[in-house]
């Protein structure tokens, strides 16, 4: 940490000489160990020694910004070459800007020093009991990596934030067979600051090696219906992921085009759902000191109770549109759970799908929706009834959540996000 | 010479292995501007060595972010070791795979650096363009983008060489809102294989594509939902691209074969209809260079096409050596890595479905009730060949001529039946360079393809 720090030092003497009075700049070293097994079987041990400078210069009220991973004096030297033209290029926009000073904050989180001897005993209990309990399951990847980093943001305003963090992350890729019936692939993973547990037992990684061995033999559905989805907790991070983006982020603010530009402390989904990005969180595995724009990252809540308490804005956007700026980077998703439990969600569904996970494309701006349900099960009578295959959902993302039917008690926790079932209605169903 | 200094660490190879040493730089330069504000103005660079190092199956992997002959010196050591320490855990020991000879590639490609002030003048000049032109869109933006890699292979028993492979696009998206307030969108690419003066130096040229993307979005504002089902369509060369890669192409890479892929029970079988023939091609086709070339790849193997489905027939897969040697096929140069820290995987290159001698007027006129569909904004398969691709843009096709435009919908299917219904396939194709393909890395793809008449499964509302 010296080091970067004389590094940073040096960095900003350099910065300073150029008669640069605006900028805000950060300098990363990081080191990552990757265990990649394929197809159960161990196969490339990968380290990654690397680093990163990035600098973003403001002459007046124009910005141009510039990374690297050369951190030599010339790497250095080029950033704040290349920083200033794309700055001098670019028109006058008042709306970039920096946080203002936000004082100095020097922490370490997680774990440094990986326990590599304990991490491989790990993956092996994994694969055995995967081996031993799913004989029809298939490892196609297993990534298992420890990541660290020191980390050092400054800006001209007097910010100074120094991190080092790490953290150990485990993400499987997995397919079914018996005999000449095989499965798709599905995938899932967690971070954590520990190995205490084994991994089977973290996040979803059970329910999702269940769920594949499980979907050997799918059906095909017949016709079209319009029914209810209980959407599995990964699955309902993407859709919430959707509807951020399509109604309530930076872009969408800044040109106009969100459906609820002016639907801040209105309702604008089912009352049931409170959304928060959380940053200082137990059921999180690292926080965020900063956010991209040099504020001290803090917890926000997008929706509370069904009502729309802010759009989720950058420095920029809120700068551009006179509104508040989210001090957070986003992507910790936390949903409140419900009251009813994941069986009750399904007792409760006359028909419909347990989606496991969609396979679409970004809605439109609109909010329409639609793609292949992957990895999921019709849900007949309120029981599940069978695997499917070539099957599609259809509906639009604005109305979906406004037809919250119930959330989970149950949360799934993997590390970026805690998130529990939600039962939706009203979706178009169709097979081939 | 910073191929020399590579050069020189070959004596710091160990015996009985198999390694690669690799020095790496990609470039990246990138320009938003959203309802005529610079939102993103970057320039971006990143460089460093890898080594790679086989020992009987087992692999070992480094990179630092240096061009140093102590970071060549530190990789080598650093993934000599992994290779050793996980030899300890894994039940591997694979013969390594043979020699596909050596020698020195000649060099392919240059790279010419803009600067930002030019890029940011070319995407004004487009954004005011949209602006003046049709000032009744909702918003626009334009996204200039460019990357580039700079790889220099130095291997134990393969070929080495200096490769450059540049390539910028500006992607103009469009915005309309429809008369019940609903927001409709489309966009669309220009660019490719080069550095910016090869392709923006006038960016007029590109204005009447942007006014076809235009009316095509003034025909989507006005359009309607597909009606859901099994229907014959139109599948245009973007989206017949989109299949080869998506739902063929990654069936037929190695690595998912022996996952348990649709295309390993498949070999040497009818997969398609006699008119479709696929192939991905290494650097050249029909006589020209292909989009995005690629001569040598980062194990060394000198880059050959490799032919994957013949007039209907699924005759081969895509390799890595150690996937070549496990199937008994010849590897064509498919392990590519996108960045410095990046070990290389099995990808795919310029993954193309051949024409056939149809015209598209023939298709649609052939179509009592179906649908054209254009454009894609992206796509997904499964290792069974199921997949789904949005479609961005697209018509009905009523009595043999083009109706309505299409609002967003889906495409889906199982790849292996779907291409069996192909019963027409125009002459010519349409390629598409600018996008990435996800598989743990990133990695700059081509696909293409010509217009095909099949049976799909399409989403409605």
């Amino acid at each position: 940490m010296s080091d970067l720090k004389k590094l940073a030092d040096r960095f900003e003497s350099m910065i300073k000489g150029r008669d640069l009075a605006k900028y805000t700049y950060s300098l990363t070293e990081s080191e990552k160990q990757e265990f990649n097994i394929e197809h159960g079987e161990f196969k490339l041990l990968r380290t990654v020694y690397s680093g990163r400078g990035s600098l973003k210069v403001f002459l007046g009220e124009r910005m141009g910004s510039a990374n690297g991973t050369d951190l030599t004096d010339k790497g250095l030297e080029a950033l704040i070459e290349d920083a200033t033209a794309a700055a001098q290029s670019s028109p006058e926009d008042p709306a970039h800007d920096i946080a203002p000073d936000q004082g100095k904050h020097e922490r370490t989180q997680g774990v440094i020093e990986p326990d590599l001897d304990l991490f491989i005993e790990r993956i092996k209990e994994f694969l055995s009991t995967v081996a031993k309990d799913y004989p029809r399951v298939r490892i196609l990847n297993l990534g298992a990596s420890h990541d660290k980093w020191t980390w050092i943001s400054r800006n001209s305003n007097g910010s100074d934030f120094c991190e080092t963090a790490g953290f150990y992350s485990f993400v499987i890729e997995i397919s079914a067979a018996e005999g000449d019936a095989t499965t798709g692939f599905d995938y899932t993973g967690i971070t954590t600051k520990d190995l205490d547990t084994p991994f089977i037992e973290r996040g979803d990684i059970r329910r999702c090696i269940e769920s594949i061995d499980a979907s050997i033999y799918p059906e095909a559905i017949e016709g079209e219906f319009k029914g209810s989805l209980v959407i599995t907790p990964s699955c309902a991070t993407d859709f919430l992921g959707m509807l951020i983006g399509n109604y309530a982020s930076s872009g969408v603010v800044i040109d106009g085009t969100s459906l609820w530009l002016d639907k801040v402390g209105e309702q604008v989904v089912s009352d049931s759902l409170t959304l928060s990005l959380m940053n200082e969180d137990e059921r999180i595995t690292l926080s965020d000191l900063a956010t991209g724009d040099d504020f001290l990252a803090e917890n926000a809540t997008i929706i509370e109770k069904g009502v729309l308490k802010q759009h989720f804005l950058g420095l920029y956007a809120a700068n551009k549109t006179g509104r508040p700026v989210v001090k957070n980077n986003g992507g910790n998703y936390v949903v409140e759970p419900g009251d009813k439990s994941l069986d009750e969600l399904i007792a409760g569904v006359d028909k419909g799908l347990l989606l496991g996970r969609f396979s679409g494309g970004n809605p439109g701006t609109n909010g329409d929706f639609s793609g292949v349900a992957k990895n999921s099960f019709l849900i007949e009578n309120g029981r599940i009834k069978c695997a499917v295959s070539e099957t599609m959902v259809n509906g639009n993302l604005w109305d979906m959540f406004k037809n919250i039917r119930g959330i989970s008690k149950e949360l799934v926790c993997n590390g970026s996000t805690v998130m529990p079932y939600i039962a939706v209605d009203g979706i178009n169903i169709s097979g081939k | 010479m910073f191929q020399d200094m590579l050069e020189k660490k070959r004596e710091l190879f160990a015996d009985g292995v198999q390694t690669v040493l690799r020095g790496h730089s990609n470039r990246n330069r990138r320009v938003v501007i959203l309802k005529g504000n610079i939102v993103q103005n970057t320039r971006s660079e990143s460089s460093g060595i890898s080594a790679r190092v086989n020992n009987n199956g087992t692999f070992g992997f480094a990179s630092v972010a240096q061009t140093t002959p102590e970071a060549a010196e530190k990789v080598l050591r650093a993934a000599t070791q992994n290779a050793s320490l996980l030899a300890q855990h894994a039940n591997r020991s694979i013969m390594l795979p043979p020699s596909l000879g050596t020698g020195m590639l000649e060099p392919h490609g240059v790279v010419n650096d803009a600067a930002q002030k030019d890029i940011i003048e070319a995407c004004q000049t487009v954004d005011a363009y949209v602006e003046k032109t049709y000032p009744d869109l909702t918003t626009r933006t334009i996204v200039y983008t460019e990357d580039s890699q700079d790889r220099t292979i130095v291997s134990s028993d393969a070929w080495n060489g200096h490769m450059i492979t540049p390539r910028c696009y500006i992607y103009v998206f469009i915005t309309a809102t429809t008369e019940s307030g609903n927001p409709v969108e489309l966009f669309k690419a220009f660019g490719g294989y080069g550095s910016f003066k090869d392709n923006f130096s006038d960016v007029t040229k590109y204005y009447p594509e942007i006014d076809e993307l235009y009316k095509r979005l003034m025909d989507k504002k006005e359009g309607v939902y597909a009606q859901s089902g099994y229907k014959t369509v139109v599948l245009g060369g973007f989206m017949s691209g989109m299949l080869a890669h998506e739902a063929v192409g990654h069936t037929v890479e190695a690595d998912l074969v022996r996952g348990g892929s649709v295309a390993g029970k498949n070999l040497n079988k009818k997969v398609a209809s006699d008119l479709v023939t696929m192939t991905d091609f290494a650097h050249t086709y029909n006589g020209s260079p292909a989009p995005l070339p690629v001569y040598l790849d980062d194990e060394g193997t000198v880059a050959e096409d490799e032919v994957l489905i013949k007039d209907g027939t699924l005759v081969g897969y895509m390799h890595d050596r150690e996937s070549a040697q496990h199937y008994g096929m010849k590897a064509s140069g498919n392990a590519r890595a996108w960045g410095f820290a990046d070990e290389p995987l099995i990808r795919m290159r310029n993954t193309c479905i051949l024409p056939g001698k149809s015209t598209l007027e023939e298709m649609i006129a052939s179509i009592d009730d179906g649908y054209y569909l254009i454009s894609s904004g992206n796509g997904q398969a499964d290792l069974t060949g199921e997949f789904m691709f949005g479609v961005t843009c697209g018509y009905e096709i009523k009595n043999g001529k083009l109706g309505k435009g299409l609002l967003d919908t889906t495409v889906s299917g199982v790849a292996f039946d779907m291409l069996k219904t192909v019963d027409m396939v125009s002459d010519e194709v349409e390629w598409s360079s600018s996008g990435f393909c996800g598989k743990k890395q990133m990695m700059a793809v081509s696909m293409g393809g010509p217009c095909m008449r099949c049976k799909i499964m399409i989403g409605g509302r």
